[in-house]
């Protein structure tokens, strides 16, 4: 049996096809989000991927910031549940999720059977989010990819607002100007980025193991910014832009388990 | 329509009305209307004096003018207080009562730019001291006679005490409603609640509270149907605009109870009895505790909070954050950490008048109801 989530985010889309709630056999991301051609691109892309049709799929669960304007899905899940449920899946010890999107940054608190217990996420300010590290980027003249690598060469990491994303690019275009390192000026992006995100985490309580997905989690220089922040290691999910349309896929095959099994219990009871 | 559907429907549009109640009270006493800041104004003393008292919470807005003049971590329903005075919104009033127990109040009422005439006080914050009430009650005696003086009126003590027996029965109706909505979500969803509470700030006081007594009784004679949602609390300084609340409703909760500061925190506590109507109404401030906005060394506001949850059967808290409101932000993690370690669930949902977009609501609110 195949399920299928899809997460459109604000910034890329996402679907994972999965078999019988165990097996990935297709896990596609497109670079663009809601209200582009992004949604439609990755759908057909996983479907190829995976040599199957949109009949195929038993159920579908859309998710994420566009998750309502998914025509193909029979329900929509909160991206935090869908989170949540698919980072369990690939790690079952965690207990704190710290997810970066394009425009959200969310802090997850899990149960030891994988349930959420508490999440925050940020306000509507940019900063800390994966716009700021595309504006960041831009104005650098860096690319995302090689920022961790500029990072890692830091000596002596600049100071950068992260209460506004405005203002921390013209902080970092003074610095630029005042002749700072890149490396020095990156190393101060990703601190910042890092602190948004540890002040949510600590509103939740930090409890390990602490996993990090959404696209922001690519960038190295992030992830060890938080980890010295939180002075704790911090794992990133394997391929961590997907695992909320995992999740969806996951929260897909149970409602389908679920409904197989109540049909089954019903006949069961009407033949007694 | 049923009469519980026209009441809700009358006190609806009285809500989203206030010109409208305005202009009928003036036709029908040929009396006008003075505004009432946030927070805790001792109404009464307008009432007693035969004028309206108007509540003023600013409303949805976007914010263009009053950047001149506030800075841009100015609480949202200040900065849209102040948009609203810079558009002439207050103008009608004969007088503005201006509370002032917050640092964003106190600089504001120095630059009211409307152009009715401001009556600023002070709330004392050592409250449980009797000098407490002493101090209070001749700021309230000022503020009789700044009214006095503006509005062309005596105001005696006997209207002023019959004002408080008004505004006292008021909120033990109130008390009640909100108790009795408890057992009907179905019929009074959180627009509807909110609406029915919010008309006290646009009606003669014994008018509102005929129309909810009538209310009670009628929704009382129904038999309490069962609810499928979850139950909430709602806690913050209001849980504004109707969007917010839609969510709330479109995910399927319930508001059983409130620590709003719009709402039931207004009636909560009876007026004390007495003889000295002043000294009656100062010695509310001191008997009203679980505030950011009253000093409370005993911090009891997390505890009343879990007493409310306990009392009203509810699932979880919702904190309706003000943006930018320091004094919210700072009571935040005290009552967090004991809801924590009572095992409360609470949902922190930010407040800003000026949003017009709420996918981040929703996306918290549609989470909240997945976790609980
Ligand atoms: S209490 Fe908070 S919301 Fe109210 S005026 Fe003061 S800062 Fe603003």
């Amino acid at each position: 049996m195949f399920t299928m989530g899809i997460d459109i985010g604000s910034s890329s889309s996402k679907v994972v096809i999965l078999e019988d709630g165990v097996k990935i056999i297709a896990g596609e991301v497109i670079q663009i989000g809601t209200g582009s051609t992004g949604p439609k691109r990755v759908l057909d892309e996983a479907l190829s991927k995976a040599g199957l049709k949109l009949q195929d799929m038993a159920k579908i669960i859309a998710t994420g910031y566009g998750r309502s304007s998914v025509e193909e899905a029979h329900k929509q899940i909160s991206e935090i549940s869908c989170q949540a449920k698919g980072v369990f899946f690939l790690v079952p010890s965690v207990k704190l999720i710290i997810d970066i999107g394009g425009q959200d940054v969310k802090a997850i608190k899990l149960d030891s059977k994988g349930g959420v217990k508490q999440f925050f996420m940020n306000d509507k300010c940019a900063a800390g989010t994966g716009r700021f590290l595309d504006v960041m980027s831009r104005v650098l003249e860096v690319n995302l990819d090689e920022m961790a690598e500029y990072d890692a060469r830091a000596t002596e990491p600049a100071t950068v607002s992260s209460t506004c994303t405005v203002f921390a690019e013209s902080e970092v275009i003074s610095q630029l100007s005042n002749g700072v390192a890149k490396e020095n000026i990156i190393a101060g992006v990703h601190q910042s980025v890092a602190s948004k995100a540890c002040g949510l985490a600590y509103r939740c309580g930090v409890e390990e193991d602490i996993v990090m997905c959404g696209g922001v989690a690519k960038d190295l220089g992030v992830v060890r910014a938080i980890s010295k922040e939180l002075k704790k290691p911090v794992i990133v999910a394997p391929n961590p832009q997907i695992t909320a349309a995992l999740g969806a896929a996951i929260f897909a095959f149970e409602e389908v388990m679920a409904a197989v099994i109540f049909a089954f219990e019903e006949v069961r009871g009407a033949n007694k | 329509m049923s009469r519980i559907e026209t009441i809700i429907s009358e006190l609806s549009s009285i809500s989203n009305n206030p010109r409208k109640a305005m202009e009928d009270y003036k036709k029908e006493t040929g009396k006008g209307s003075v505004g009432v800041m946030p927070y805790y104004a001792p109404e009464e003393i307008i009432h007693a004096a035969g004028f309206l008292p108007v509540g003023i919470w600013g409303g949805q807005k976007s914010i263009s003018k009053a950047r001149a003049y506030l800075p841009p971590f100015a609480c949202s329903i200040m900065q849209s207080v102040m948009e609203m005075q810079l558009e002439g919104v207050y103008d009608d009033l004969e007088a503005v009562l201006f509370p002032v127990p917050c640092d964003t109040l106190k600089c504001l009422s120095q630059k009211w730019k409307g152009t009715s005439p401001v009556i600023v006080f002070t709330h004392p914050q050592n409250r449980k001291l009797e000098a407490a009430n002493k101090f209070l009650a001749e700021e309230y005696r000022l503020v009789r006679e700044k009214l006095e003086k503006i509005l062309s009126v005596q105001i005696s003590d006997e209207a002023l005490n019959n004002s408080i027996e008004i505004y006292n029965e008021n909120r033990q109706v109130m008390r009640e409603f909100t108790d009795i909505a408890a057992n009907y979500p179905n019929i009074i969803d959180p627009i509807k609640r909110h609406a029915i509470i919010k008309a006290r700030f646009f009606m003669e006081k014994s008018k509102h509270t005929a129309l909810v007594k009538e209310l009670n009784s009628a929704l009382k004679s129904l038999p309490v149907e069962a609810f499928t949602g979850k139950k909430v609390v709602l806690t913050g300084i209001m849980a504004e605009p109707n969007e917010v609340l839609d969510i709330l409703k479109d995910n399927g909760f319930g508001v059983v109870a409130d620590d709003l500061a719009q709402e039931s925190r207004l009636f909560r506590n009876d007026v004390p009895s007495g003889t000295d109507p002043l000294y009656r109404l100062a010695k509310w401030w001191q008997e009203f505790d679980g505030c950011s906005l009253a000093t409370d060394a005993k911090k009891s506001r997390g505890p009343m909070l879990m007493d409310m949850v306990k009392a009203s059967k509810a699932d979880a808290v919702v904190v309706c954050m003000m943006k930018f409101c320091d004094p919210e932000e700072f009571d935040y993690p005290i009552y967090y950490r004991q809801f924590e370690e009572a095992g409360i669930k609470s949902l922190f949902i930010e407040i800003d008048l000026e949003t017009t977009s709420f996918e981040q609501t929703k996306t918290r609110v549609q989470s909240f109801s997945e976790m609980l």
